[in-house]
């Protein structure tokens, strides 16, 4: 060892040591930072590293009917997806993805450009439902397009394409508006939900909870291993009120006969909906295959508006089926009995002003029941301006009119119930007596949705229990079906028994009377129902179109039966059908399947139309395009018509 | 040639110590190699266990020849290293952007690995000659002038943090040497002067990047802040007891890059969490003050700054490679010896090793 003292040698080496001890120290001390104090936060850091959870989308809810017919179930289908993380140039992916597939690109762009805000590894689906040549024209690319995969994926299969689309709806990926709305907060986006109908309102229950792939990946995003699996839960399984051939029947008539419009039939005592139709309708499936911008723009500017669901959206005047909720009032309101009889000479002087019934030569002296059979205006005309429009309105409502059903189903709009109060509002003005008078007919301002004519008539023919229609019977919790409780709502109306039984019977004469609904008639049921006819356009205006389909009037009937102990009852609504005696057949077949249904027996057919109706001339209710063409109406918004209403006028 | 007593006198904890983190340094490279896939390893490990095997040879050659001898002979591996590297920047092996290497067929030699023993011999017999009493500024400008070399030579290919290691070989031996603690202090205040010149002039912008990415590394996540931000989840996501060998996500999974070289001990902080970490800082401290202890034990200064100056080498690539293995320092392509994977960094390092235990070994001979 050198003596250098000036140096110090073993003092440096010492001064070195600790200085590096030191040094080790705060090492030591800056480690136990991030790996004892900080652990917990770098920990979660590196498992959201490599760990990712791949969605895997669970199947929904199977539909059935109330007899256990599948109305709508699953199918897998392929779409191309693009995982964003492993693009480098997205905009060439985009481009050849587009040109390999036929696709117009702003709809991959448009995909991508929603998806922005989810991670970059989820795989964004750009086409759905593509077929095997779309995919081999990628799979023979893959090389060039790295981050593009096929993914299998279940979507909805309609198997009886557009029959009951308004009721069952349809299924779309969950929009951007949606996801603002707190029902959807734990719904990811790029999800698929109900976009109307069931598939709308029961949404929660049908989609089920997805799944999801527990992978490993390495820096690049490449899978390396499968952690496992949570396996989606499918949604639960619906058993809808409606019967499939009801529904059908309906649909078929509608087509037979030429006409577009509405039916609904009704359990009368429990308000579940054994038909619910809207024509034209659409095909839901095309929905479920990610429906083209074309075809989308095609069905909202369609003027026949095949996404208006009519039977719950559509307002018209109600005509003479109003008749059947007059009479109740004056009825219930005393005002007059059922004997009390009315002379009808073809008209009657009301306020200066003299109002046809639609018999020229007059029905001469009526009672209640003959008054409905015949469906004589004048009669109504007097009880409407006895009973005034508050009466008339607050009968009219308790029986469902001018109010929402409160069916299940989403937008549906409510119609229109004149009153002193309504009319004070709307327009500021006082209501004038002699308004009364056309209402008392159900014209004027008068407005119904064909659900609120069907509950109307429901009640009548439960002997007064104002109902609330509604279309799942029970559900699947898991462990079985689960019976569904009646929503609430159901309500009795106090109405008196014979009071019911006069304007049943006077129903029951329509149809098997003198009335005018002798085409619904159904040997050894008993039906009852009523016509009704709703104008277009005032009787001058019609003289001067003459002949243009369009500004025909529509037809109602509603209808139930049996009548001692109805077990259906609804409405029928045919657009432009001139007479709601068109309609009647329509509901007839509808009975009838219901009851052959009900009986076991064979199914009944259709014989030729009637002559004088669309149908018998070989036209189709899709073919149908009127002119001019009217304003596109929104999905399934609420666009009702509005038809053009006489203040007088002849109902029957 | 070799002496019975000289066995006797080897410092047995310090060769096991070393021993003992060649071994933990090669599990670690077993452990972020390893393809589960296949299940097998990579071929990096078995490069680097021929490269322990052939370090721990070279280690016993230099252990044979005193190290006063080897001193002699001091400006020749100097000048033997410096044409090394001449070769190098015109017939090296280029790779990744480099040319560092010189092939010999089985493997490629890095000359710069070699150069810090070179300089440290070569100024360790400079400043321990005899007649150097006390270091002068004029000394250490010479000091600098061999140093310049080396470093010039190696920053070339480029390789400036290898070239960097070279700086506290001078420094360690110069502190050894009596430098002047005002001299250092002069060498501090010109540096702050000429740092915020050298920041606009001297720096290139991916240089300054990186020093602002250091400071901020959530700037350039996906970029140069990447590795720091990964290193540090790696190291933090350890914990007390780690995640266990071969079951470490972030190396496995090449979240960190070049794990096995530069980030070796941040897959070891995450396998084998604080304690692993403790464990190794305390064998590698232990390493250091053993090898400054054999310095204050050699027979003459020669020995002395040389285990100085390479041991000050060591001590600065372990304090900065485990600084920036949790993100406290800049990243700088800069590996740890004994453990990062490297042959020619393993073969030299050992090599340095021999030099300290040569000098230790022989501290009473003649």
């Amino acid at each position: 060892m050198i003596a250098e003292e000036r140096l110090n040698l073993p003092l440096r080496l010492r001064v070195l040591q600790w200085s590096l001890a030191a040094v080790f120290l705060v090492l030591a001390i800056a480690f136990w930072y991030f790996q004892v104090a900080r652990h917990q936060q770098f920990l979660e850091m590196a498992e959201n590293n490599h760990q990712r959870a791949l969605p895997l989308q669970a199947p929904r809810g199977v539909l059935f009917d109330r007899r256990g017919a599948v109305l709508v179930e699953n199918r897998y289908a392929f779409n191309i997806s693009i995982v964003r993380e492993q693009v480098s140039d997205l905009a060439r992916t985009t481009r050849l993805v587009a040109q390999l597939t036929g696709t117009p690109i702003e709809s991959i762009s448009e995909a991508l450009e929603r998806s922005k805000r989810l991670p970059t590894y989820r795989p964004t689906v750009v086409i759905r439902n593509v077929t095997e040549a779309q995919i081999a024209a990628v799979a023979a690319h893959r090389l060039e397009l790295p981050g593009v995969i096929v993914e299998k994926t279940p979507t909805r299969r309609y198997p009886s394409e557009s029959m009951a689309a308004h009721l069952i709806g349809y299924v779309g990926e969950v929009t951007d508006a949606q996801l603002a709305r707190p029902e959807y907060r734990e719904i990811p986006g790029g999800a698929i939900v109900g976009q109307a109908g069931v598939e709308q309102t029961y949404n929660p229950l049908l989609m089920g909870s997805d799944g999801a792939r527990h992978v490993v990946v390495n820096s690049r995003g490449r899978e390396i291993d499968v952690l496992g699996e949570e396996e989606p839960v499918e949604g639960r399984r619906l058993q809808l009120t409606i019967d499939a051939d009801v529904q059908r029947a309906a649909e078929e008539a509608f087509r037979h006969y030429g006409f577009r419009g509405a039916a609904i039939a009704l359990a009368p005592r429990s308000g579940e909906v054994l038909a619910l139709s809207s024509l034209p309708a659409y095909d839901p499936n095309a929905f479920a295959a990610g429906i083209g911008r074309a075809e989308w723009n095609g069905l909202l500017t369609d003027p026949l508006r095949p996404l208006n669901n009519r039977a719950i959206q559509g307002r018209y005047s109600p005509g003479s089926t109003f008749k059947i909720a007059v009479a109740v009032a004056g009825l219930q309101e005393h005002v007059i009995t059922p004997d009390t009889r009315i002379f009808c000479g073809g008209g009657a002087s009301f306020y200066g002003r003299f109002f046809k019934c639609h018999k020229a030569g007059g029905h001469g002296s009526v009672a209640m029941r003959e008054a409905i059979e015949k469906s004589c205006n004048v009669y109504f005309y007097t009880l409407g301006n006895i009973l005034g429009v508050d009466r008339i309105h607050k009968w009219a409502t308790a029986l469902g009119l001018g109010e929402m059903s409160g069916i299940d189903l989403p937008h549906e709009t409510r119609g229109i119930i004149p009153s002193t109060a309504w009319k004070k509002q709307r327009t500021g003005e006082k209501w004038y007596a002699g308004e009364t008078i056309s209402v008392s007919i159900g014209q004027g301002q008068v407005s119904v949705t064909p659900i609120s004519l069907a509950v109307m008539m429901a009640s009548v023919a439960n002997g007064g229990t104002r109902i609330v229609p509604h279309l799942v019977r029970a559900v699947d919790n898991g462990k079985g079906w689960e019976q569904l409780p009646a929503p609430e709502g159901q309500h009795e109306l106090g109405m008196e028994p014979a009071n019911v039984d006069v304007v049943r019977e006077g129903l029951w004469m329509v149809v098997n009377g003198a009335g005018t609904g002798g085409r619904g008639r159904i040997v050894g049921y008993d039906v009852g129902g009523k016509t009704g006819t709703a104008q277009v356009i005032s009787n001058q205006g019609k003289a001067r179109a003459k002949g243009d389909r369009d500004l025909r009037d529509h037809g109602w009937f509603v209808f139930f039966a049996p009548a001692k102990n109805p077990t259906i009852a609804g409405v029928v609504f045919a657009e432009h059908s001139e007479h709601g005696f068109n309609a009647a057949p329509i509901a007839k077949f509808m009975m009838e399947t219901w009851f052959a249904k009900e009986e076991g027996r064979p199914l009944p057919t259709l014989g030729p139309p009637p002559a004088g109706t669309p149908g018998a001339a070989g036209t189709t209710v899709v073919a149908q395009r009127p002119a001019p063409p009217r304003t596109p109406a929104a999905p399934v918004a609420a666009t009702p018509s509005t038809p053009t209403h006489a203040s007088t006028g002849g109902a029957r | 040639m070799f002496e019975q007593r000289l066995y006797k006198h080897l410092d047995w904890f310090l060769f096991g110590a070393v021993l003992l983190l060649c071994a933990v340094g090669l599990l670690m490279i077993y452990s972020t190699t390893y393809d589960p896939i296949r299940e097998r390893v990579g071929r990096e490990f078995y490069t680097q266990l021929s490269a322990c095997g052939i370090g721990l040879v070279a280690m016993a050659l230099v252990l044979l020849i005193d190290y006063r001898t080897l001193s002699e002979y001091a400006p020749v591996f100097y000048v033997g290293v410096a044409v090394l590297l001449l070769y190098v920047l015109f017939f090296g092996v280029v790779a990744g952007g480099s040319r560092r290497w010189i092939s010999l067929v089985v493997f490629n030699l890095q000359p710069s690995e070699f150069a810090k023993a070179a300089l440290a011999l070569l100024l360790a017999t400079w400043f321990g000659q005899e007649k150097l009493s006390a270091l002068r500024t004029g000394d250490l400008a010479i000091a600098g002038g061999l140093l310049l070399l080396p470093f010039l030579l190696i920053a070339r290919q480029p390789d400036l943090g290898s070239a960097v290691t070279l700086l506290p070989v001078l420094g360690g031996i110069a502190y050894a040497a009596g430098l002047r603690m005002r001299l250092v202090g002069y060498a501090v205040l010109v540096f702050i002067l000429l740092a915020p010149v050298t920041w606009a002039y001297g720096l290139k912008d991916y240089q300054r990047s990186r020093v602002v990415t250091f400071l901020d590394p959530s700037q350039d996540a996906r970029g140069a802040g990447y590795q720091q931000i990964q290193a540090r989840i790696t190291v933090g996501s350890g914990g007390l007891t780690g995640k266990g060998f071969l079951n470490g996500t972030q190396g496995q999974y090449k979240f960190l890059p070049v794990a096995h070289n530069d980030f070796v001990y941040s897959v070891l902080a995450e396998e084998h969490g604080f304690l692993g970490v403790l464990g190794t800082l305390g064998l590698y401290l232990f390493v250091l003050l053993r090898s400054l202890e054999a310095a204050r034990l050699a027979r003459d200064r020669i020995g002395a700054y040389l285990v100085v100056g390479l041991a000050s080498c060591f001590a600065f690539q372990v304090i900065y490679n485990i600084a920036m293995s949790a993100g406290l320092a800049p990243v700088k392509g800069l590996t740890l010896p004994l453990m990062s994977y490297g042959g020619s960094s393993m073969i030299a390092t050992l090599m340095s090793f021999g030099f300290i235990l040569n000098v230790r070994m022989r501290r009473f001979a003649n």
